[in-house]
């Protein structure tokens, strides 16, 4: 059986991508280093071992932050963001939706030739998943690295309104339930995975932001300590 | 006090009164040339996007979705009176400059004003293919929530308005780009919304497409 033991926590953007920036200095990309900060000793109080897609003020690319989350066994995956928009103070919790089914014609291309939309997918040998969800991968042991997330749709979407419904009782004004949004950072995570986004650099005071870092820490370690029955079910 | 000293303070306060006087008239320029400039960019979309208009075009209400009054949050339906082709690849076209274009309110937009849409095609599979140029990009406010807004006013407007399309692909000056602004990922063509899905007055699908009828000779 594989117990959930790790969580994986992404503060967006870093480095030369400051993220969304507001009118009075506001940068996401500290404030989610800062979240990411509050939600590791919340976690590791649980005794979860806590793992960072960058302690500093670097940017790892989508693909490096995916390949810590998919490198772990019995993990899941938070992407921490804060918005340029929304209502300030809330919170929304987003997972990815179920892939567009492909046209009948392979691809598209435009008669401008300019690009051609359809990409090449990866294939990668990685650690094999603590459980399987949803369709199969083309060969055993083997996912798909540019659609990783597909298999773990619907444990993210349940992780997603768990956390989702602490964030709403926590921040008035945020939904009473998860959105679906084609993340990037999502797509790639082989593990069940979701992104907290919250409103925003707009405010004139980071101190708000600030504030809200222990609140989030909170609701997120008890989503997590609602969620683990759940994944160790699935992973019997 | 020199005669020569006495005439270089007449001609220094000469200078000073000069330059009080014209100071208000080199502001006004100064401030005249960087309008100048907005009416550049405007002028080169105008030339980037002329008017479209065909022999079908027939005037309806069409319902835009644009960000709500009340919730920066939400989109939110307005109907709007607009001229559009029956033929789906010209009334996209129109349909999305008017997106971009028409909203009641500044703040009310979902896309850059100065967005411009390039080129639109339409697969016979009903896949569309909608480029728009880097301003989409770069001047989109960077988030989810925002960038999710962005490309739900773009596909609720175009299932609200026109038929045969399924789903849309978004390239960006031509190319395939790995997100809209940094969050919302392009890689896969999106679906439209079905709910919205209405047949469009005058509107056929792209699998078959309407006679058009002979383009009225210049006099």
């Amino acid at each position: 059986m594989n117990s959930l033991s790790v969580v994986v926590i992404d503060p967006a953007h870093g480095g030369a991508d400051p993220g969304a920036r507001g009118s009075a200095g506001i940068v996401e990309s500290e404030v989610v280093l800062n979240f990411a900060r509050f939600l590791r000793i919340a976690l590791e109080g649980q005794g979860l071992r806590v793992v960072l897609t960058r302690e500093d003020n670097e940017n790892p690319s989508f693909d490096d932050r995916s390949a810590i989350a998919n490198g772990q066994h019995g993990a899941i995956f938070i992407t921490l963001h804060v918005s340029s928009t929304g209502p300030a103070g809330t919170v929304r919790v987003y997972s990815e939706p179920a892939p567009t089914p492909p046209p009948p014609a392979a691809g598209v291309t435009p008669q401008t030739g300019a690009a051609n939309p359809s990409r090449s997918s990866q294939s990668v040998q990685m650690p094999a998943p603590a459980f399987s969800i949803g369709a199969p991968a083309a060969h055993p042991g083997m996912v798909n690295w540019d659609h990783a997330q597909d298999s773990y749709l619907d444990r993210s979407r349940e992780f997603a309104a768990l956390l989702q419904a602490q964030m709403s009782q926590r921040f008035r004004g945020s939904p009473p339930t998860p959105l679906l949004a084609a993340v990037r950072q999502l797509r790639t995570v082989a593990a069940p995975a979701i992104a907290i986004e919250v409103s925003s650099v707009s405010i004139p005071d980071r101190a708000l932001l600030d504030q809200m870092a222990s609140v989030l820490a909170d609701g997120v370690a008890r989503a997590v300590a609602d969620f683990k029955p759940i994944y160790e079910a699935g992973a019997k | 006090m020199s005669r020569r000293l006495k005439y270089t303070l007449g001609v220094l306060l000469v200078l000073v009164a000069v330059g009080a006087i014209m100071l208000p008239s080199l502001r006004r320029s100064v401030q005249d040339l960087s309008k100048n400039v907005r009416s550049e960019e405007q002028a080169r979309r105008e030339v980037m996007q002329p008017q479209i208009s065909t022999p079908t075009d027939t005037k309806v209400k069409a319902q835009m979705f644009w960000l709500s009054d009340t919730s920066s949050a939400d989109l939110a339906p307005v109907t709007i009176e607009l001229t559009l082709s029956a033929d789906p690849v010209l009334r996209s076209k129109q349909i999305l400059n008017a997106l971009i274009d028409d909203a009641p309110a500044p703040e009310r937009r979902t896309l850059p004003a100065d967005t411009t849409l390039l080129a639109f095609y339409l697969q016979p599979d009903g896949t569309a293919i909608a480029d728009f140029s880097d301003a989409i990009s770069t001047q989109t406010p960077a988030g989810i929530l925002s960038e999710q807004l962005a490309v739900d006013s773009i596909l609720r407007t175009l299932a609200a308005n026109v038929s045969g399309i399924s789903q849309l692909k978004i390239l960006i000056h031509g190319q395939d780009t790995d997100t809209l602004a940094g969050h919302l990922d392009l890689e896969m063509p999106f679906p439209l919304p079905t709910t919205a899905l209405q047949a469009a007055p005058g509107a056929q699908p792209a699998s078959q497409p309407q006679p058009q009828p002979p383009a009225k000779q210049p006099h």
